[in-house]
């Protein structure tokens, strides 16, 4: 694997967006339920695998799990199985259903690659919580809905806000 | 609001303690077995113990503990709110019931459970901040690559991931003090983000997040170039200017690391399994 100068220089900074989100918890948003908090931490790593292709937005969504499982939100993520292992999937789940819809219309596609991107993180997270035994499969479900679907909602806008963004800045600058 | 008052995550407070001195190799490593343990602490003696050793560290390495703990103020709200959701939702068919109320029961199961994971969250957390707080990023990156080097006769490019790592843990306080500005330039322009309902914070964060993640990008472009424009190879034929030699206090504290683990993995066993 060859990694080019491009990829460590993206990598590093959506990792440090995610982390920055973290730290100023203003990737949290507050919903009453025994998560805590519905996250947007994961939207950079979304954005990594559309932007740049699944190598950057495994590494992204690597570091931004070292991060939640050594300076943990909540207390199952201090857990490398919950915290580490399901983030991986989120920027390659991303590209692929970015590059597999990206012909058809690129907002759909951007739409798509947030709302499931976001459901690879809620899904395997809670999954993993729940075999784990941090959570029982009843809650889980409850957390899944109730944070679930406003992440997923959230993402996917800020998924298209963001991809268009930046493409234009690019294309502009080319 | 500010936001960049509380991380600690990242900084290092420069000293010359016998912890500073330390070879980053030792410190990382050392760092690793602590959180390796941590995952396998199930009783109060062992943090007991853990509590005195991560304090005597801290001690030794003069960071004053106000400062080491200040990055979990904003965690604390959290951590309470999970405690007492673990108290009331963790339990098994033969937990004893400490108390119920209408449809809460707290169970000594889940009182167990959440004072655990409550525990190694906090020290977790205190782990990774003294090995930031003592050791420069420099230092960091140097011990990292010369400890994940092997890595690469299996194709792992492993000095490349550490450059990322290394970037993104730079770039948190560089984009902390962007996203204060754009915060503050929201702010005054009248955005009130402590107020509304959950949709109505949400809508708030989009004015924020596009100019952070275009700002970012352009950092990002800025810093491909000038990293080409040096030939930056990753760890291709890369010789260093200084290099690390692990002296007699590193012997010493491994020596001490050793004789600690031994015994954290001592009180792990002889821990009598909870029901």
């Amino acid at each position: 694997m060859n990694l080019s100068v491009r990829k460590i220089v993206i990598s590093g900074i959506l990792g440090a967006i995610s982390i920055l989100l973290g730290v100023t918890r203003l990737g949290f948003i507050p919903v009453p339920t025994p998560a805590g908090h519905a996250t947007i931490m994961h939207i950079p790593v979304i954005l990594g695998g559309v932007l740049e292709g699944p190598v950057v937005g495994l590494i992204t969504g690597a570091i931004f799990g070292l991060f939640s499982f050594l300076q943990p939100g909540a207390p199952f993520f201090a857990d490398p199985l919950v915290s580490v292992l399901p983030r991986l999937f989120i920027g390659v789940v991303s590209y692929l259903v970015y590059y597999s819809t990206k012909k058809i219309n690129n907002v759909l596609a951007c739409v798509l690659a947030g709302a499931f991107g976001s459901a690879t993180n809620t899904v395997l997270v809670l999954g993993m919580a729940t075999w784990r035994g941090y959570l029982p499969a009843e809650v889980s479900l409850t957390i899944g809905f109730l944070h679930g679907v406003p992440e997923l909602i959230v993402a996917a806008i800020l998924t298209v806000i963001l991809v268009k963004g930046i493409q234009r800045i690019r294309t502009s600058e080319d | 609001m500010e936001l960049t008052k509380n991380i600690t995550l990242g900084v290092y407070l420069p000293g010359e303690t016998a912890i500073h001195r330390l070879d980053p190799r030792t410190k990382i490593i050392a760092a690793t077995i602590l959180i390796t343990l941590l995952l396998f602490i199930k009783s109060y003696e062992a943090y007991g113990v853990f509590l005195i050793f991560t304090a005597a560290i801290i001690i030794v390495a003069g960071i004053p503990f106000s400062y080491a703990l200040c990055g979990l103020k904003p965690m604390l709200p959290v951590l309470i709110l999970m405690w007492v959701f673990q108290l009331f939702l963790y339990s098994t068919a033969e937990a004893e019931v400490l108390f119920s109320w209408w449809l809460f029961t707290a169970t000594d199961e889940g009182l167990h459970m959440g004072n655990l994971i409550t525990l190694r969250v906090l020290f977790l957390f205190t782990v990774t901040t003294i090995l930031t707080l003592t050791t420069s990023i420099v230092n960091l990156t140097d011990g990292l690559e010369s400890l994940l080097k092997p890595l690469r006769k299996i194709g792992l490019p492993s000095q490349e991931l550490v450059m990322t790592m290394v970037i993104a843990l730079r770039f948190v306080l560089i984009l902390a003090e962007e996203l204060d500005k754009i915060v503050k330039a929201q702010m005054a322009r009248g955005v009130a983000f402590d107020r509304g309902n959950f949709i109505q914070k949400t809508r708030k964060v989009f004015p924020v997040f596009l100019p952070l993640f275009i700002n970012a990008f352009k950092r990002a472009e800025e810093l491909i170039v000038a990293m080409e424009a040096r030939s930056y190879s990753g760890g291709k034929g890369r010789t260093k200017m200084k290099t690390l030699h692990p002296g007699r206090i590193d012997l010493a504290a491994g020596g001490i690391m050793v004789l600690f683990a031994a015994l954290m993995v001592y009180l792990i066993i002889s821990a009598v399994p909870r029901v």
